[in-house]
């Protein structure tokens, strides 16, 4: 039943928590005032990538006035993990990277817990550490995880235990080596990236308070509260109903803020001091240094096609450098491997994904989970093996990009998709026929197309639910367990639900904090999967709500239902004429006509949504029904100008279309977009920067350096098109990550059309630009 | 080490006499430092975990804030006048457009409200913005001690990195520039890794002025920073420039000198061979175009 | 260590404060006086979260400390607003979507305001400028410029 009453879908109405945000009132964790009681935590960080712990010795910290505990992992085993359950909440027997807390300290003040800490007594022993991915992969490679074997794991991931290898993903899909041999051209190539950072402008803060009775409350930073529960719980042996995570409005997630982080920490260390709220916030530095990061990611492809350009075979082994622990890791692992080819139909497939354990940071979710890294080097060895076979980058995708019903990669039927109106737009609007001149005598100017796909990487039934609940005069509360991390998902919410109820918008509240004591159960904020099934959950749940209002006044009108609609907040027969506002009816009902008796009552509305049709795929080739809930597809395309002088880059224009099945709110989808042209432009120029001791030597904004407003493109062209899919709300699916993965392979290409240099390796920076085309130059004179 | 939230302690005083300047050095040594704009020292004591256990606080002292000029002196500049009121003055904007210039690219308009050019000096940064500019514009430092007044120039104050000629009972009072020669026009030239607001990973000042006494009928004076130990200028180069035609060969073959002279170190920022060369052609750019502009 | 009695003046009300030396304006506002805003991004002058307006200038409330302020006007988000009336650039941020997470948002409106006070009509290239020093992860700044040349139309910092 779709129902579009107050023409709201498709409508860009203003943001429901902009008011709050540009007055200041909006609260964000650390904006929380707990009061004097409050105790502050520092954690103690191990100063190796790899190490064992021989002994820690508290007693001085401890010894300390004004210290009211100081907490070490020596009795807590217990590890942290969604898909692999491989991380201690305190490192115990052995560190395994840079940062890694080993102790947390609570003082009655930020700077005791400060002196507290250094006063800690850690003896190590160092160990060999490693940092490539490949390397590591290696069956000699020293083990950074030996118990790998003892981890629970969930069943779709597969560790091989005795070596570093987290997970390995294959795909055996037709013939590659017979196919290859029939090729007409055949490129190969090496890419690399480093690891880069969220950097959400708020760090991860938390509080936690433990009372005597053992029920914990943790107010976080946090994009998955019931996941967090779920974790801390399980890790801790809390039983849910004793563990209640609050979670405020989110100042930037990316990822980042998606798992545990340093949470449990400050669980254990309130419960040490029962009865007193604990807060354990991170510094800048500790933001750069010690929370989870973008894997890094070593990928060998092989790519063959005819004399026709079409695609025939791929090759890939995938390595990415998952980290100390690889919970996340693996997942994006299997993502990367089941859409390995990118946004292509190739028949016939080798590929072999693999998560492996490196002495860097926790490798983990963040924008576009594995999409970003792959499409690095898959968009630039199109464009060389397009130029093998004399055809233009833009015509070579046309003739391979994924269609609506191909059976993709993984054996699963491709959903609606037009991946072609995604590439015609951007080649459009950035002009990509015309060559343009540079901008000044000492630039050089060229344009670069990539196209991407992504679907959202969760586990087979990840469920959203919501309730909507109305007040005395109509106004409504939507419950949901999603979070605003500043993508609109209350907005969207809040849209779906008045339209469906036929409510003005205005009239409706997000109720927030998410609030696992209250809010109904959210997988999680991730995988830009809220509009499409928190959607679905809200649209259920005000359909629900709307069929209570309305079977009440049918029957009280003695009318059919079909006769019936709500506008405005008014419920209106076509019929009659009547008109019945939903003002107080919402809760005390309708009385019989003769006042001997009432009808209806408090009117709740619940809805869930969960897929039910994801399927496994086996273990060795990969394949089966269907590996994923949807794709969602786009295309980029970028213009740009290189400085001869200084190797600096100049984006002119991006061009970035993106099909998003349909847009509730158009203008949150072009936020979106911009932001996210923005955002991959600047991860181009992104890398965490490790000295030969694992330590990390750029964690400030000095020297980790993220786009500035001088930095944007001179102009974004941003659209969408609509292909509907058939289980998203009016065929609505996400495009939060999309918006960014392909646009450092762009640049890439457009460099290359500009200068003629390809960069396999990521962070550009103007450095190896200029240095590379020198080199170039003087090899041409020779 | 990690930098710590929030500063660490430490007992603030302000100073309203120059004599509780001298009093305070001598009573607490190097368990005070002096507090200007705060902007480098903050962090550094955040950095480092610790600090001095006293800062005294000199921006009120009299004088200390001024900007003044007159034409046969030149501008003075108090050592905790800010990077903003030092490039919005009308003076410096007329007479000084290069320090102007280099003021306005140091780190943030935030930032330039408290930042002084005195702390700025004394930091001692060998990348820092100002010190190009305050080079080519032949600056002098007026430092005061129970002694009386002292004047170095800058090639003399700056001994390494982050390190100064000030002696212990010594501080920074006033910055003086000359009044530079009539018609001298200039810029200053920076290379970040963003396209504002990052430290220089090259930057070069480049001042320039009609001389007919000179064979190519201009004098060049060129300041260049984050490729030595200090900022510095290249008389060999001024030298050449002074005695030659002004043609793009020549200005090219100066610009390879500097490079020549030039000894970056490399880091996370940049490599020492791209240092080296962008010396070569920032400062090629920056010759060619004050060239036009005196034209 | 001995604390300071110290009054500020806090969107116009003056406030007398009992401050550590080495407490910065940042905490002051944060954590003596509940005005929760301002933000802390980095603590190091580089985000701009932390930006408030000084006797109408801005500066990086992280990097000043408390003690140095005695007597001095200090406006922060909370004050620009007054009787539930936004001003014309927070009326634009939001018109405009120039807000997602929020984040960066106080700090960038009193960058922001400033600017338009002493440029009442910027180019965009004088926003960038004014505002290099205001990070943001979200939103990838044009609606930001468009906002802050929106509100120059339509009556600028009042």
């Amino acid at each position: 039943m779709t129902i579009t009453e107050s023409g709201l879908i498709g409508k860009s109405v203003q943001r429901t928590d902009v008011i709050d945000k540009v007055t200041g009132c909006a609260v964000f964790v650390d904006d929380i005032q707990f009061g004097p009681n409050l105790l502050h935590s520092r954690l103690v960080r191990s100063p190796y990538p790899h190490a064992l712990i021989k002994k820690i010795d508290t007693s001085k910290a401890e010894a300390l006035p004004g210290v009211r505990a100081v907490v070490t992992g020596k009795d807590l085993t217990a590890r942290l993990g969604l898909y692999l359950i491989d991380r201690p909440i305190f490192a115990y027997d052995r560190v395994r990277v840079y940062g890694e807390p080993v102790a947390g300290v609570v003082a009655t003040s930020e700077d005791i817990a400060i002196e507290a800490v250094k006063l800690v007594e850690v003896e190590y022993e160092v160990l060999p550490a490693i940092y490539d991915p490949v390397e590591s992969a290696q069956p000699d490679a020293p083990l950074i995880h030996p118990d790998l074997g003892s981890y629970s794991v969930v069943n779709f991931i597969f560790p091989e235990p005795g070596t570093n290898i987290s997970e390995h993903f294959k795909i055996r899909k037709g013939d590659a080596e017979a196919a290859f041999a029939a090729c007409e051209a055949v490129v190969e190539g090496r890419f690399r990236l480093p690891p880069i950072e969220h950097v959400p402008l708020e760090t991860h803060t938390s509080v936690a308070l433990c009372e005597k009775t053992g029920q914990v409350t943790l107010w976080a930073t946090s994009q998955s509260p019931f996941a967090m529960r779920d974790m801390i719980a399980q890790s801790l042996g809390i039983s849910h109903n004793k563990l209640r995570v609050i979670a405020p409005l989110v100042g930037g997630g990316f990822g980042g803020k998606a798992g545990v982080t340093m949470e449990a920490c400050a669980v254990v260390m309130a419960q040490a001091v029962e009865g007193r709220p604990v807060k354990l916030r991170l510094t800048r530095e500790e933001e750069f240094v010690g929370t989870s990061t973008r894997q890094s990611l070593i990928s060998d492809i092989k790519v063959g096609c005819d004399k026709d350009g079409n695609l025939q075979a791929m090759e890939l082994t995938y390595y990415f450098g998952g980290g100390a622990y690889n919970d996340y890791g693996v997942n994006i692992a299997r993502a990367a491997g089941y859409s390995c080819t990118g946004p292509y139909d190739v028949p016939n497939v080798k590929a072999d994904s693999l998560c492996v354990y490196t002495n860097t940071p926790v490798g983990s979710a963040m924008r576009g989970f594995g999409m970003p890294e792959i499409h690095w080097g898959l968009e630039q060895i199109m464009d060389r093996l397009a130029e093998e076979v004399g055809m233009d980058p833009v015509e070579f995708r046309h003739i391979n990009c994924v269609q609506t019903d191909d059976e993709i990669v993984s054996g699963m039927k491709m959903n609606p998709i037009d991946l072609d109106a995604c590439i015609d737009k951007v080649t459009k609007a950035i002009k990509w026929d015309i060559k343009e001149e540079p901008t000044a005598p000492n630039k050089k100017r060229g344009k670069g197309i990539a196209i991407m796909w992504k679907a959202p990487a969760m586990p087979p039934n990840p469920g959203s639910s919501a309730v909507v609940r109305f007040n005395e005069d109509a106004t409504l509360q939507v419950e949901v367990g999603g979070q605003e991390i500043g993508q609109g998902a209350f907005t969207v919410a809040a849209q779906i639900a008045a339209d469906v109820l036929g409510v003005p918008y205005e009239k409706v509240t997000v109720s927030t904090p998410i609030d696992t004591k209250y809010s109904p159960y959210e997988w999680q904020t991730v995988a830009s999967r809220l509009t499409w099934s928190m959607g679905n959950a809200v649209k259920a749940a005000a359909e629900d709500a709307r069929f209570q209002i309305l079977e009440t006044v049918a029957d009280a009108w003695n009318e059919d239902i079909e006769d019936l609609t709500i506008k405005d907040g008014i419920v209106i027969s076509f019929k009659s004429e009547r008109e019945q506002p939903l003002n107080k009816m919402v809760i005390y009902g309708m009385p019989n006509d003769d006042f001997e008796g009432w009808k209806g009552g408090p009117v709740i509305g619940r809805g869930h949504f969960m897929p039910t049709y994801v399927t496994n795929l086996d273990p060795e080739t990969g394949q089966g029904t269907r590996a994923v809930v949807h794709y969602t597809v786009g295309a980029q395309a970028v213009d740009l100008e290189v400085d001869l002088e200084t190797g600096q880059l100049e984006v002119l224009n991006i061009a970035s279309v993106y099909d998003v099945g349909r847009a509730i709110n158009p203008d949150l989808i072009m936020t979106q977009i911009e932001g996210g042209a923005v955002h991959g432009m600047s991860s181009a120029y992104e890398a965490m920067i490790f000295n030969e001791d694992g330590v990390v030597i750029n964690p400030s904004f000095v020297d980790y350096r993220i786009a500035t407003i001088a930095d944007i493109p001179r102009k974004i062209h941003g659209d969408y098109v609509e292909t509907p899919i058939d289980d998203g709300p009016w065929g609505a699916r996400g495009v939060g990550e999309h918006v960014m993965v392909q646009t450092a392979p762009a640049i890439a290409n457009a460099l290359y059309d500009a200068v003629g240099i390809r960069f396999s390796d990521l962070p550009l920076s103007a450095d190896k630009i200029y240095m590379a085309m020198e080199e170039k130059e003087s090899t041409q004179k020779d | 080490m990690l930098a710590r939230p929030g500063l660490p302690d430490f007992e603030y005083i302000k100073a309203e006499t120059f004599q509780d300047v001298f009093d305070w050095m001598k009573e607490k040594g190097d368990d005070l430092k002096l507090l200007m704009g705060g902007t480098d020292l903050f962090i550094q004591m955040r950095d480092r975990g610790e600090g001095p256990g006293f800062l005294l606080d000199v921006k009120g002292l009299p004088g200390m804030r001024e900007i003044s000029f007159d034409r046969k002196n030149g501008l003075k500049v108090g050592a905790a006048a800010t990077l903003n009121s030092l490039s919005s003055h009308p003076n410096s904007l007329t007479y000084y457009s290069v320090l102007c210039q280099a003021a306005d690219t140091v780190g943030n308009y935030q930032l330039r409200n408290l930042a002084t050019l005195g702390g700025n000096i004394c930091n001692a940064s060998p990348s820092a913005d100002m010190s190009p500019a305050a080079l080519v514009y032949d600056g002098i430092v007026v430092v005061e001690s129970p002694r009386g007044e002292r004047e170095l120039s800058l090639d003399q104050f700056w001994v390494g990195p982050g390190k100064t000629a000030l002696e212990k009972d010594e501080f920074l009072k006033r910055i003086h520039f000359p009044t530079p020669p009539d018609k001298a026009a200039g810029s200053y030239y920076k290379l970040g890794r963003s396209k504002m607001g990052d430290l220089a990973i090259v930057g070069v000042a480049v001042l320039a002025f009609p001389d007919p006494n000179q064979p190519a009928g201009v004098q060049f004076r060129i300041g260049i920073n984050s490729t030595a130990p200090t900022a510095y200028r290249v008389p060999a180069v001024e030298e050449f420039l002074a005695q030659n035609p002004t043609t793009d060969e020549i200005l090219y073959k100066a610009a390879e000198m500097a490079m020549d002279i030039s000894s970056p170190i490399e880091d996370q920022r940049a490599t020492a061979i791209y240092q080296k060369k962008m010396v070569r052609n920032l400062v090629f750019k920056g010759l060619k175009e004050v060239r036009e502009i005196l034209k | 260590m001995a604390k300071h009695t110290i009054t500020l003046i806090i969107n116009g009300q003056s406030e007398e404060l009992l401050v550590p030396s080495n407490m910065t304006l940042l905490h002051v506002l944060r954590d003596q006086l509940g005005l929760t805003g301002t933000k802390n991004g980095c603590e190091a002058g580089e985000c701009g979260a932390c930006t408030v307006l000084v006797d109408g200038e801005p500066i990086n409330s992280c990097l000043v400390l408390a003690v140095e302020l005695e007597g001095r006007e200090i406006t922060t988000i909370e004050g620009l607003s007054s009787n539930g009336k936004l001003t014309p650039l927070q009326q634009a941020f939001a018109d405009l979507n120039a807000v997602q997470c929020g984040y960066c948002t106080p700090g960038m409106l009193m960058a922001g305001t400033a600017l338009l006070k002493r440029n009442p009509n910027p180019t965009a290239e004088e926003i960038q400028k004014a505002l290099v020093g205001n990070l943001c992860r979200c939103t990838g700044y044009q609606r930001i410029i468009d906002a802050i040349m929106e509100a120059s139309r339509n009556g600028g910092a009042q």
